[in-house]
């Protein structure tokens, strides 16, 4: 058993796994790159950086490997065991042993990256508030009861529980406190819709002479927009109204069930800010007669409570505020004339390993300057012996 | 000789001014007679003009205007003169007709000039030609390239690229030859009492004329346009009619942006002539002129007027220059003018090439007397020559920019090759074998072989003004420098490596067994030192990233380059540490390195996808394919050795103990 434990710890601990992980993180990245001129950073992301395993495909030929976060992880647990447990410890190995406990830190601050953090944009013309931020990917189901002409109550539904729709088979939602049930039918992640003419046929329902055509999945994972169809079936009657929720339409669908309206909005999911962003005013800034941008700055007013306070984000400049962080990602419209209003997009971010990778960085410059000025005084010490 | 030809031409045009007066003095006049004197062309180099969202000395301009057009720096006239770019320009803006002549459009296949039916009698399919030659063909021309503009640009073929090129370049000739018709005669406008009030009796009036009285013409023009319904209908015609014309005069002038704005004014923009007319009539924003632009203009209007008369032109452009310089001086925008003439026209990094190519070839005869202490020294102090020169435009550069070392892709290469003298130097200081400092020497000549062929191939101006993410002086000066230190020591490495691999493999300095571990060690070392600066740089970079968007690590092509880079030195590190690569396999590694290190400095931008698009390049594919497959043929030769290695010892001794990598390093045990 001992011996087994043994044999299994020196696995672990070797260089040969070592370097077998490094060759293959180094595979995988290059491969990643190179796959992004045909798929989008998202999916090739995804497929390579996320994943345990994957196949890639070379031509025809499938190959299949272990994916980078795996890599990874084996990796962390190289690197601990061989790189610092059982690394042989003295002067010599000092730079090494501090360099190694860096690089821990690094890999740490993409775990807690991946698994702990959240990150979308706030997109806010002039003048504009919000005290959330949406995701650029994921979408969720709001269903927003309208109590005289104010808003009520609200249900969210996590894109998890309807995206599994892809069919006709529907996927019924409901909650008690609900006077109705949802039935959800035929999700798709990219979409648009369309009108029905009387020349075609099409293999999915159409509402009021409108129906949502699939699409392909966009290379850059924003730019698609998901569609559903929802049936809402009132809990008591029975009686049911069908609709189309599109992710980029401009109003929610309203329904009114036992008198009460309610809207039901397929949108980006949001994520609630400990605080308001009012954007004041947008600035872009050109290199003198020609059209390439020198800077951009947003102007924001950041409101907690009855408290305010000016920020300028720009490039290179982000606000971080509690966990926080928001940057200067996009403006637009890019089409605007002087004078007309502007939005500005800013990405946000809150992620707990934040600084982590400067701590990590000041360690690994720490530890390799350490090593290797070492060696090269013991270097330049012998050649200077030599005639 | 030339000044010869030239006065009898001169000479022939005033004695057949009797019989076709108008039409020979039109030629004679439109001929330079003399060269442009030297005084002439120096003030003329250091003129400031706004380009490109900064100010440059016209110098600048000139040249890299004529290097994109004709892939030159100076050109050579249809009688035999040679002609500065600067020289050129002048030519260009003062005689346009004879510069018509010149050729100037660089055509590299002659299906393009087909494409738009121009002859080619006497022309070779590479070859230069003048914009009379093309004159015919011009119409079809710019029709192609309208249609070639709306295809994307990476699925034109070679020739709609050409032919899309030669439109702009054949445009942006027009316009730099036309620039100068609103200075070339007065415009005429009929009697009228509305503008006698305000031009005086004349008949005409010249630009500068015409400007200084802007204020009260517009004012004029106003009050004729409230009474329009109450009459003045009349004089509200002839006003107008003047500044259509002279609108239409300035129309062609709105190409060269080198007249400064006032220094109280908020607009950072330059005026080119015909924008200077705008913003000084009615409906202008602001107005702007003030009298030092009217100096300007008359200065250009007496420019043109003594276009033939030396001495007098010499005067003219001295004035202008006082006024233009003093202005742009008011605004701080002239400082580092004389400081960037001198640095192109010192060609110091030329100069630099010069040194390192005299350096190799001393150091191919210092391997030839290898015992020769004197041609080590020389070696080491031609490189060392270079290095500095090549250290002091890197500095000129900074200066003159206001930023770190490296900021584009060219100054990578400066950078690069000037980092890896440098080591290659400080290596020889320490081990003086002769090796570091002809690695040195090897880098110096490749580096800016490099360099200067992309500073051809590109064409445009080497300090361009910065996209918005890059504006921060602190981590250009921190990430970027660390990253191409890397790079450099990657490079370095892979070179000292092949050349170990191909000596080994030609048996050269084989009974010098130090030669090789010498050399081993070296390559090892310049990858430990390259390991700091790759790493550091590449988290710093993912730093940066997190503060400009958000992320640290995106998985995008640029990042993932230097992860390939770090990957790989500690790969050959940990390697090395467990035994699996010695002295050779740690060589052959490097060797490839010098791939990944070209891939992720050149490579990830072919690939025309990420967030990095600051550096994207073309038309340098073929290069790092040359590259790769070079690098990959060494590293296929060091296999070959290896093999042979093993199968002789195989053959010759039966039964002995070791790896063949062993004997070939020597049986040197390496340490991490």
């Amino acid at each position: 058993m001992r011996r087994l434990l043994d044999a299994i710890l020196r696995f672990f601990s070797s260089l040969g796994l070592c370097c077998v992980l490094l060759i293959l993180l180094a595979l995988l990245t290059w491969l990643g790159t190179l796959e992004q001129v045909h798929s989008g950073l998202f999916e090739v992301q995804k497929k390579y950086f996320e994943s345990f395993f994957l196949v890639h495909q070379a031509g025809s030929v499938p190959i299949p490997l272990p994916g980078a976060n795996l890599v990874m992880c084996l990796l962390f647990v190289n690197l601990t065991v061989g790189g610092i447990v059982r690394l042989r410890k003295g002067r010599a190995t000092a730079g090494v042993l501090v360099t190694h406990v860096g690089i821990l830190l690094l890999l740490l601050s993409g775990f807690v990256k991946m698994y702990f953090s959240e990150d979308g944009h706030m997109t806010l013309f002039e003048n504009d508030r919000a005290d959330f931020f949406q995701s650029y990917y994921r979408v969720e189901l709001a269903l927003i009861e309208n109590v005289d002409g104010e808003r009520g109550r609200e249900f969210l539904v996590p894109q998890e529980q309807f995206a599994d729709a892809r069919g006709p088979r529907p996927v019924r939602l409901t909650a008690p406190e609900l006077p109705f049930d949802l039935e959800v039918t035929n999700f798709m992640p990219n979409c648009r819709p369309m009108p029905k003419g009387p020349m075609f046929e099409v293999a999915v329902p159409v509402v009021d002479g409108v129906f949502l055509q699939s699409r392909p999945r966009q290379a850059q994972a924003e730019a698609n927009a998901s569609g559903v169809y929802a049936t809402v079936v009132d809990k008591s009657e029975g009686t049911r109204q069908a609709g189309i929720l599109w992710s980029l339409d401009a109003e929610p669908w309203t329904v009114t069930v036992q008198d009460k309206t309610w809207a039901l909005d397929l949108r980006k999911e949001r994520y609630p800010l400990p605080f308001t962003v009012e954007l004041e005013k947008f600035t872009k800034e050109d290199h003198p007669g020609i059209n390439m941008p020198r800077a951009f700055s947003s102007d924001v007013e950041v409101l907690e409570g009855t408290t305010s306070r000016p920020v300028r984000i720009s490039m290179n400049e982000p606000l971080r505020d509690r966990g926080y962080v928001l940057y200067q990602a996009s403006w637009g419209p890019s089409d605007a004339r002087p004078g007309d209003r502007l939005f500005s997009t800013l990405s946000v971010v809150r992620n707990p390993a934040d600084r982590y990778p400067l701590y990590a960085c000041i360690v690994i410059g720490f530890g390799l300057l350490l090593h290797f000025a070492r060696k090269l005084i013991r270097y330049v010490r012998i050649e200077s012996r030599q005639p | 000789m030339l000044t010869v030809f030239r006065a009898l031409i001169a000479l022939g045009a005033l004695c057949s001014l009797g019989s076709h007066p108008a039409a020979r003095f039109v030629q004679a006049s439109n001929m330079r007679l003399e060269p442009w004197p030297d005084a002439v062309v120096e003030q003329a180099e250091s003129l400031p003009v706004q380009e490109g969202g900064r100010v440059k000395p016209l110098h600048t301009f000139a040249s890299f205007t004529l290097l994109r057009m004709t892939g030159r720096r100076s050109l050579e006239t249809p009688h035999g003169e040679r002609l500065t770019a600067v020289e050129w320009l002048l030519d260009t803006l003062f005689f346009s007709e004879a510069s018509a002549d010149y050729p100037v459009f660089l055509v590299q296949d002659s299906q393009v000039v087909e494409a738009i039916g121009v002859g080619l009698e006497g022309k070779r399919r590479r070859d230069r030609y003048s914009f009379n030659e093309l004159r015919g063909g011009t119409d079809r021309l710019f029709q192609q390239a309208r249609e070639i503009a709306a295809i994307e640009e990476k699925n034109r073929t070679s020739v709609q690229q050409q032919l899309f090129l030669l439109a702009n370049n054949v445009i942006a000739f027009r316009q730099l030859s036309d620039t100068l018709d609103f200075a070339r005669t007065p415009i005429p406008f009929g009697p009228d009492e509305t503008l006698t009030a305000i031009l005086g009796d004349a008949e005409s009036v010249s630009a500068s004329e015409l400007l200084h009285r802007s204020e009260a013409l517009g004012r004029r023009f106003e009050e004729l346009i409230a009474d329009h319904t109450t009459g003045g209908g009349e004089a509200l015609q002839t006003v107008s009619s003047l500044l259509n014309e002279a609108a239409a005069r300035f129309a062609s002038s709105d190409y060269l942006a080198f007249l400064p704005p006032a220094a109280d004014s908020d607009s950072e923009e330059w005026f080119t002539p015909y924008r200077l007319f705008v913003s000084s009539f009615p409906g202008a924003t602001a107005a702007a002129t003030t009298p030092e632009h009217v100096a300007m203009v008359a200065g250009l209007e007496e420019l043109v007027r003594t276009r033939n008369q030396p001495e007098a032109f010499k005067a003219a452009l001295a004035e202008l220059h006082t006024t233009v310089v003093e202005s742009a001086q008011a605004r701080g925008e002239y400082d580092k003018i004389g400081l960037e003439v001198g640095y192109y026209k010192s060609k110091v990094v030329a100069r630099s090439l010069y040194v390192f190519l005299l350096a190799f070839v001393v150091m191919a005869f210092m391997w030839l007397r290898p015992k020769s202490a004197w041609l080590r020294r020389a070696t080491t102090a031609l490189v060392g020559l270079a290095t500095l020169l090549l250290c002091a435009a890197i500095v000129m550069r900074c200066m003159i920019r206001g930023r770190p070392p490296v900021s584009t892709l060219y100054e990578t290469v400066l950078f690069v090759t000037a980092v890896g003298a440098i080591v290659g130097l400080v290596m020889e200081l320490i081990n003086r074998q002769r090796l570091a400092v002809s690695a040195a020497a090897i880098l110096g000549v490749i580096g800016l072989f490099v360099a200067n062929g992309y500073e051809m191939l590109d064409k445009r101006d080497t300090m361009p003004s910065l996209v918005a993410v890059l504006d921060t002086n602190f981590w250009l000066a921190t990430h970027v420098t660390a990253i191409t230190i890397g790079y450099s020591a990657g490079m370095l490495a892979a070179l000292m490596a092949s050349v170990y691999l191909l000596t080994k493999a030609v048996g050269w300095k084989r009974a010098e067994r130090s030669f090789h571990r010498n050399l081993g060690r070296m390559v090892y070392g310049v990858l430990c030192f390259g390991l700091i600066f790759s790493t550091v740089g590449t988290i710093l970079g993912g730093i940066w990233a997190n503060d400009s968007w958000g992320r640290f690590w995106g998985w995008d092509p640029k990042e993932n380059g230097a992860m390939l880079i770090v990957l790989s030195q500690i790969l050959i590190l940990h390697g090395r540490m467990g035994g699996y690569l010695r002295e050779h396999g740690v060589c052959m590694a490097a060797a490839f390195g010098g791939t990944i290190v070209a891939f992720s400095w050149w490579g990830v931008n072919l690939l025309g996808v990420g967030l990095h698009s600051y550096g994207f390049t073309s038309g340098i594919s073929r290069a790092l394919w040359t590259y790769y497959w070079i690098q990959w043929g060494i590293v296929g030769v060091g296999a070959i050795t290896v093999l042979r290695s093993e199968s002789r010892h195989t053959a010759s001794t039966r039964g002995a103990h070791g790896t063949s990598a062993e004997r070939l390093s020597g049986g040197e045990v390496p340490s991490a």
